[in-house]
C-alpha cells in the first residue's frame, strides 16, 4: 500500500500529469459543445447509424488524457535529473527505495489506473449530461453498462500506453505514436482496408466494448471486445514486466 | 556491513568487473578507490540491486538489497545527480520517497535541516545548484536513518566547506557505528576520511585491506594508487 500511496503523490506531482489530467476531463466536453450542430444535422438527416452512440463518441478524444497518464507514469522516471548529470534519473531513486521491481510495476498500475478511472468516470458522466443538455431525447442515453464498460476502455488504454512506454523507454516517441493514430491518422483503421484482423488491433476493438456503430469487416460483440483488449494490455504488460526484469536500470 | 563476493559483471561483450570481493563494516568508513571507468559506479549499482551481475552476490547485513522490506530504513544511497525529478520540488521528492517506505513526514523536515536545505525546500529540483543536488540526494539517502550508507563521489560538485562537512559528517557516522563505503578517484580526499580502502582497477580488484596497509611502503596513498592502477601509465 505505500508503495501505491508513493505513485499517486508522485505522479499528481508532476505539471506533465495535470495536462493529461485536464485535457482528459475538458476534451470530451467541449468537443460535445463543438460538435452540437453536426450532430443534430446528422440526426435529422438519418445518417447516424447508431443514435445511442452519439453521447459516448466524443468521450474518444478525452482518451489522449489516459494515454498521457500512462506515458507520463513511466517517462518521468527516465528523464534526466539535470544538466550537470546527464546519467541521472528519478528512476534510481524509485528503485532504491521500492527494490521489487515486480512490486513497483504493480504499484505504478495501480496508482495510475485508479487516476485514470476517476478521471474516465467524471469524463463520461459530463460528457453525457452535456449531451442530455444540448440534444434532450433525440440522443438517448447509453445504458449505464455501456458507460462502465467506457470508462474501462479508457482505464486499459492508460495501462496500454504505459506498458509502451515501459518497452520504449522514451515517452515521446511513445507518445507522438499514440497521439497521431488516435488523434490524426489511425493507421489501425486504415489497416481494416488492408485485412479486417486489423480490427483486433488494441483501439478499434477496445471502441467496440462500448460503442456499436463503427465501420469495420467484422462484427465484434462487446464481450469479445473487452477479452481481446485485455489480453492485449496483460500481454503488452506481460512483456514490459519481463524486460524490466531483465534490464539494468 | 557490506559483503560483496565474486561479482562479476559484463556489458555488452566487455567484462567490466571481474570477481570484486571485499568488506565494507561497522564503525568503519571504506574508501572505494579507483580510476575513472574503473567499476566503482558498477559495483555499487549491483549492490543496491539497480544492474544485475552476471555472478556473485552483494549483501547489505547478509541479503541483497531488494529482499529487504523498507530498504530504506537499512540502507541509504548517494548515486549521481540528486536522484529527483526536476519538476519537483525538494520537499515533494523526500515526501513521495518517504512515504513508499512508511517513514513520517515529520522525518523530512529533519532531513532538510540536516543538510541545511531547509529554506530551500520549495524550489524545484531542476534549479538546485550541484552542491544542493548532492544535498537533495544525501537528503534523500538519510531519509530512513539507515544503518549503512553508500555513496558514489559524494564530495564531487561541494565547494570547500561543503567538502568539510561532508567529511565531518561521514566520519561521526561511522563513529556512530554506521558502515560507510564511499567511492572516490581523489586520493587526497580520501586518505583524510578512510579507515579500509579497496582499489580497484580495470574491474578487478588490485588492493585492500586498512588505509597504512595498502599505503604500504609508499610514502602516500596516492603513490601506492598509481604505483597499482593503470593510471600510473596515463599514456
Amino acid at each position: 500500500m505505500s508503495a501505491v500511496r508513493a505513485e499517486l503523490r508522485k505522479l499528481l506531482g508532476l505539471p506533465t500529469a495535470w495536462v493529461g489530467l485536464l485535457l482528459g476531463l475538458l476534451a470530451a466536453p467541449a468537443l460535445v459543445i463543438l460538435n452540437a450542430g453536426a450532430t443534430r444535422r446528422a440526426i435529422a438527416d438519418g445518417i447516424v447509424s447508431d443514435v445511442s452512440d452519439l453521447g459516448l463518441q466524443n468521450l474518444g478524444i478525452g482518451v489522449l488524457g489516459a494515454m498521457i497518464l500512462g506515458v507520463v507514469t513511466v517517462s518521468s522516471e527516465y528523464t534526466a535529473t539535470g544538466e550537470d548529470s546527464p546519467g541521472a534519473r528519478q528512476l534510481t531513486t524509485t528503485l532504491t527505495a521500492v527494490p521489487r521491481r515486480t512490486r513497483l510495476l504493480a504499484a505504478k498500475a495501480a496508482a495510475l489506473s485508479l487516476v485514470v478511472a476517476v478521471q474516465g468516470t467524471l469524463t463520461a458522466i459530463a460528457t453525457l449530461a452535456l449531451t442530455r443538455q444540448m440534444h434532450g431525447t433525440a440522443v438517448p442515453s447509453p445504458e449505464p453498462v455501456r458507460v462502465v464498460a467506457a470508462v474501462l476502455y479508457w482505464t486499459m488504454i492508460g495501462l496500454l500506453a504505459y506498458a509502451i512506454t515501459l518497452i520504449a523507454r522514451n515517452g515521446i516517441i511513445t507518445l507522438t505514436l499514440l497521439i497521431v493514430n488516435s488523434a490524426v491518422v489511425s493507421f489501425s483503421y486504415l489497416l481494416t482496408k488492408v485485412t479486417p484482423l486489423a480490427a483486433y488491433l488494441p483501439d478499434i476493438v477496445g471502441a467496440h466494448m462500448f460503442l456499436r456503430g463503427i465501420d469495420v469487416p467484422v462484427r465484434i460483440t462487446p464481450v469479445t471486445a473487452g477479452v481481446v483488449m485485455t489480453a492485449w494490455v496483460a500481454g503488452l504488460l506481460a512483456v514490459a514486466g519481463y524486460l524490466f526484469h531483465r534490464r539494468d536500470a | 556491513m557490506i559483503s560483496i563476493d565474486q561479482v562479476s559483471k559484463h556489458k555488452g561483450r566487455a567484462r567490466i568487473l571481474h570477481e570484486v570481493s571485499f568488506e565494507a563494516r561497522p564503525g568503519r568508513v571504506t574508501g572505494f578507490l579507483g580510476p575513472n571507468g574503473a567499476g566503482k559506479t558498477s559495483t555499487l549499482r549491483v549492490l543496491l540491486g539497480l544492474d544485475r551481475p552476471r555472478s556473485g552476490t552483494a549483501l547489505i547485513d547478509g541479503r541483497p538489497y531488494a529482499a529487504w522490506n523498507r530498504p530504506l530504513t537499512v540502507a541509504g544511497a548517494l548515486l549521481d545527480g540528486s536522484g529527483a525529478h526536476r519538476a519537483r520540488t525538494a520537499r515533494a521528492h523526500l515526501r513521495w520517497v518517504a512515504a513508499s517506505n512508511g517513514l513520517p513526514r515529520t522525518r523530512v523536515e529533519e532531513v532538510l535541516d540536516l543538510v541545511g536545505l531547509t529554506a530551500d525546500a520549495g524550489k524545484r529540483a531542476g534549479k538546485f545548484s550541484l552542491g544542493m543536488s548532492r544535498r537533495l540526494g544525501l537528503a534523500t539517502a538519510l531519509l530512513g536513518d539507515p544503518p549503512v550508507l553508500v555513496l558514489d563521489e559524494p564530495v564531487n560538485g561541494l565547494d570547500p566547506a561543503g567538502i568539510r562537512w561532508m567529511r565531518t559528517f561521514l566520519r561521526d557516522s561511522a563513529d556512530q557505528g554506521r558502515t560507510v563505503l564511499l567511492s572516490s578517484h581523489l586520493m587526497g580526499e580520501l586518505a583524510e576520511i578512510a579507515d579500509d580502502v579497496v582499489i580497484i582497477d580495470r574491474g578487478r580488484v588490485v588492493a585492500r585491506g586498512t588505509l597504512d596497509e595498502v599505503t604500504g611502503g609508499h610514502p602516500t596513498l596516492e603513490d601506492a594508487f598509481l604505483a597499482l592502477t593503470a593510471a600510473g601509465q596515463p599514456w
